[in-house]
């Protein structure tokens, strides 16, 4: 039977009345990535063989009717998120061997639910960039047009899941790596709560921000992946001890006196006027089912960009020390006389371009003589821009932004301008420097057909609201699917 | 920045840099500094007693054993490797 563009959902019932099985399934998504992968460049690793063992497991847990939720369900994992006996590379020369001896908590909760893990997908170099393009292999290309950017890190996520690759995809979120690519490729991401999902078996960037989430093709999936992601994790000192509650639970219960909070320096110059016109009809729709808008400021947001580049650069030179070509990673094949000589010319072959300027600048935050004024200014920065967050959720429940300044941009445009490139994540970072969960579900599409995302972003640990107020859009919106034929 | 600061970064950093690298490396880092210097504008300072509410700090977990990875499976992604990790002479 046919099941494309189908939802988690759809495909649960098809599964569990035998309309299909896992293995038919699963035939078919890797048919279309033969057929369709040539012109993304979404998977850098296919997981063949440990998905059809999957298969097999978990058509008997449907076959006794003990399916979970995401049972038999063919997803993609970002390839930084540790897969045992399956390559993770993070997109990067230095992992391109790497095959983890264990597995990410969430592998191991995805595993147990009986996904079907059908391979590893593309990303920026270990997560540092917004367009895939400083991926060292497979730079991955937007569905809806493939001279495009899909947007980054988790753009191998979002293009997959845009072009039907896969039913649903994990991503990981350090300053909107899974909210901006699914804004481009015109599909659902989530970043949760920072804590609510264990980054043990994440290739660490910034520690303080990074956070996995779900991708997908709305935002109930989004919540019954997070279902099964979600939870304190005894391996991952900063996972929350906090009850998991069903984030689906709020799904069709009417928004009437949902208090949304619109900041209106989100809404102004450097934002398309493409994009503020989307999502502020967005915002009236929701006023339409009865929810009331409120302005509100964040005055802080003009110093987000340099906030967050200096904390996240600054935890990412100290994380990507830990590669020094002995115990795993690159290492080079010259003869070294000296540990230093091996270490720097490993580094040198196994990191891009854009890796070593984020070393580098996380090394100069930190530095003495520097780090009062870049590193300690940034971590205040990041407590005036939680109080001003604090302060707009005293009084609304949701803020709704733009998830992007524009809509996917060319391969070309961007790449050799690093500033440019940084500026570009204006709209999402500061949810991760404040740590709150985000949803960026599409809102419509420009004059090119390219989809165009907002935001809805929640307080701390209310991940139900923001699924259920990104629901109560999409009920009414009418997605394009992109045409790669 | 100028090339000597670049080289010292570099250094920090352990990466290692050809000479026309290091001018690349050089213009590159003094536009984003530029970017960076925004914060400059605003005076505002770090309460770290404010921030441990925010962080689960101190909550550490129990001490147990528990099975340790076999050695061949942690020295797996090694490249050079003789039961042990294999690294040159740092001792004269």
């Amino acid at each position: 039977m046919e099941l494309k563009n189908s939802s988690i959902n759809d495909i649960r019932k098809a599964l569990d009345g035998k309309e299909i099985s896992v293995k038919e399934l699963t035939d078919e998504y890797y048919s279309r990535i033969e057929s369709a992968d040539k012109k993304l460049d979404c998977f850098i690793t296919l997981s063949k063989e440990q998905a059809y063992k999957a298969c097999d497991k978990a058509q008997e847990k449907i076959n006794k009717g003990e399916a979970s939720p995401l049972t038999g369900i063919p997803m993609a994992i970002k390839d930084n998120i540790c897969t045992e006996g399956v390559k993770t590379t993070c997109a990067s020369r230095m992992l391109e061997n790497f095959i983890p001896p264990y597995n990410a908590t969430v592998m191991d909760k995805l595993e147990n639910e009986g996904i079907v893990m059908l391979g590893k997908v593309s990303m920026d170099e270990f997560a540092m960039g917004g367009s895939t393009q400083t991926a060292a292999f497979k730079k991955t290309k937007n569905p809806y047009d493939t001279n495009r950017v899909p947007g980054g890190s988790s753009g191998g996520s979002a293009s997959a899941v845009s072009s039907d690759l896969c039913t649903a995809a994990l991503g990981s979120d350090t300053g909107g790596s899974i909210r901006q690519p699914s804004s481009f490729c015109g599909v659902t991401g989530m970043k949760p709560t920072y804590s609510r999902v264990s980054r043990y078996g994440l290739v660490a960037f910034a520690s303080s921000l990074d956070q996995i989430g779900p991708v997908a093709k709305n935002a109930q999936d989004c919540g019954t992946i997070l279902n099964a992601i979600c939870g304190f994790d005894i391996h991952d000192g900063t996972s929350a001890k906090v009850d998991v509650p069903d984030f689906n639970a709020k799904i069709g219960r009417d928004i009437k006196g949902l208090k949304i909070a619109l900041p209106k320096e989100f809404f102004a110059e450097g934002i398309d006027d493409v994009i503020k016109n989307a999502v502020l009809k967005a915002a009236d729709e929701y006023k339409a089912m009865g929810a009331e808008l409120v302005e509100c400021s964040m005055p802080s947001l003009k110093y987000a960009i340099p906030a967050y580049y200096l904390i996240a650069s600054a935890e990412a030179a100290s994380n990507l020390s830990r590669y020094d070509g002995i115990k795993y990673g690159h290492r080079t094949d010259k003869k070294c006389e000296s540990y230093d000589e091996l270490i720097k010319a490993s580094r040198r072959e196994g990191f891009g371009d854009e890796v070593k300027r984020r070393i580098l600048l996380g090394n100069y935050a930190l530095s003495s003589g520097y780090y009062d004024a870049y590193y300690g200014k940034a971590m205040a920065l990041r407590q005036l821009i939680r109080k001003e967050y604090n302060d707009i959720f005293e009084k609304c429940d949701v803020i709704l932004t733009p998830t992007t300044p524009t809509t996917a941009y060319r391969c070309d445009e961007n790449i050799s301008d690093p500033v440019k490139m940084y500026q570009a994540d204006i709209c999402t970072v500061t949810v991760n420097i404040a740590g709150l969960p985000a949803i960026s579900t599409p809102c419509g599409y420009d004059g090119k057909g390219l989809p165009i995302g907002m935001s809805v972003i929640g307080k701390p640990f209310d991940e139900q609201t923001v699924i259920q107020t990104a629901d109560a859009y999409e009920k009414n919106f009418t997605r394009v699917l992109p045409n790669i034929d | 920045m100028d090339l000597e600061m670049v080289k010292y970064l570099a250094e920090l950093g352990k990466l290692d840099f050809t000479d026309d690298e290091l001018k690349k490396a050089s213009s590159d880092m003094t536009s984003i500094i530029e970017l960076m210097d925004k914060v400059k504008e605003i005076d505002v300072t770090y309460d770290a007693l404010a921030d441990n509410k925010n962080i689960y700090l101190n909550d550490l977990r129990e001490d147990f054993n528990e099975p340790s990875m076999p050695t061949e499976k942690v020295i797996a992604n090694a490249k050079n490797r003789d039961n042990c990790f294999v690294v040159p002479k740092v001792v004269e």
